[in-house]
């Protein structure tokens, strides 16, 4: 049952245009009109995807559910296990709150340095994770390499899977079911983001690699893991290179060495920005990079 | 059903679709063509706006999600004819080229010089890194920038 009134389309003519856009007050009303709207209607939360799907000729959904405005979706709460963050959680919001938690800094830098400061501003951390197409999103490898879990829900209930699953399956998730918290657990680790747009700033990186290890009192890596972003469809871990770093020290050029040798198991994405040649190889560079931030960290 | 904008103090009705973003309105119905729909696809920074004070790409915001907010353009940054800080310091810095990015580059820095009073030149390039200026005139933006901020 929706509370309130969508705002209806004024019928005109054929046109590529949704025929409505519900402002939910709720979470339990958006999740009803989710359930409602079935296949004909999808959530809308920072906007900065969906808005440009004329760009890319993909057609409008006939109702949108506009979740932005949803307390319990754009809360972080930090406790002293786990960290949650609402799926309408924007970048910029998200990298303010981990400002002082060292152990997340390389979710910070990926929330913070992604798009530029408006689109941080509009773009959620649900929709980061929950658009299947955008292979360059920044925080999915962020993410991988901290083990987070995705919290789905519908009007039925709520389920709870690991980042992971959720990519595999995030574009055949059933109508009315609505990512609502992204659960990360705290640990003690260092965390860094490298990422290589073709300007400073501002633009899609060509690639992106997050890295989180524990190292012991000698220094030596006890624990790693390591993520590539925006180079093939979806981010992924890269668990050849995190077993080459357990047990030894962490060195930025050793571990780009060891990069180099193990880059043969991507396969790139061409596409206009970038050829997939070049997404490739760029890695090795860029996990120096991680692994100098990360011990800086 | 339509929905209410307030742009620049002005209540307004609108009865476009929901999904049509807020600078084809701002431009198509109410003549303020001040933001510019350039690349529509928040990299540019020509259609820049202040909703509820924040800047923001008006070619990604749906109308629907403007109603109820407060909407200024750069027509409502320079009320009575008296410009603003950042206006003035661009006129003086002679830092005006095509005028294709300029509305945006003032809305994005009027807002930046009342939230980062003590502002170093890298804050202003990256705050910048959303506002894309075609003839690349950078430099004398950035100027104009610190020339307000010393005037503050």
């Amino acid at each position: 049952m929706m509370l309130g009134s969508p705002i209806e389309n004024i019928p005109v003519g054929p046109r590529d245009a949704p025929a409505s856009i519900y402002l939910a007050p709720s979470l339990a009303a958006a999740l009803g009109a989710l359930s409602e709207y079935g296949a004909a209607g999808a959530p809308l939360a920072g906007g900065t995807w969906i808005m440009r799907s004329p760009i890319r000729h993909e057609p409008l959904r006939t109702h949108y559910v506009a979740i932005g405005r949803i307390a319990e979706l754009t809360a972080v709460r930090i406790g002293s296990d786990a960290i949650e963050i609402g799926a309408a959680v924007t970048h910029a919001a998200l990298a303010t709150a981990l400002a002082d938690l060292p152990e997340f800094a390389g979710l910070a830098a990926a929330a913070g340095g992604s798009a530029n400061p408006a689109i941080r501003a509009m773009a959620t951390i649900g929709g980061n994770l929950a658009t299947s197409e955008f292979s360059a999103a920044d925080c999915v490898p962020a993410l991988l390499c901290l083990d987070a879990d995705v919290e789905i829900s519908g009007r039925d209930g709520r389920e709870r899977i690991g980042l992971a699953h959720f990519l595999a399956i995030r574009s055949t998730l059933a109508p009315g079911r609505l990512v609502t918290r992204i659960i990360v657990p705290r640990a003690e680790r260092n965390t860094a983001h490298a990422r290589l747009p073709l300007r400073r700033a501002g633009d899609y990186p060509v690639a992106i690699v997050s890295l989180s290890v524990r190292v012991d009192a000698a220094d030596r890596v006890q624990a790693a893991r390591i993520a590539v972003g925006s180079v093939e469809p979806s981010a992924r871990r890269w668990p050849r290179l995190e077993a080459a770093l357990i047990g030894h020290p962490l060195d930025a050029a050793a571990a780009a060495r060891r990069a180099a040798e193990l880059t043969d198991e991507f396969i790139g994405r061409d596409s206009v920005d970038a050829p997939a040649w070049y997404r490739v190889s760029v890695l090795p560079g860029l996990v120096r990079r991680a692994a100098i931030a990360a011990l800086g960290s | 059903m339509g929905f209410s904008l307030t742009v620049n103090g002005d209540r307004l009705s609108c009865a476009a679709d929901p999904a049509t973003p807020l600078v084809d309105i701002l431009r198509e119905e109410m003549h303020l063509t001040g933001a510019k729909p350039v690349c529509r696809e928040g990299f540019c920074g020509a259609c820049m706006v202040l909703i509820d004070g924040e800047p923001t790409p008006s070619c990604l915001l749906p109308a629907a999600l403007a109603d109820g907010r407060e909407i200024r353009t750069v027509e409502g940054l320079a009320p009575l004819g008296m410009l603003n800080r950042i206006q003035a310091a661009l006129e003086a810095s002679d830092a005006v080229q095509c005028g294709m990015c300029f509305p945006g580059m003032v809305v994005s820095l009027t807002h930046f010089l009342t939230t980062r009073p003590d502002a170093t030149r890298d804050d202003i390039l990256m705050a910048l890194t959303g506002n894309i200026c075609r003839c690349t005139g950078y430099e004398r933006i950035v100027e104009a920038t610190l020339l307000a901020l010393a005037s503050a």
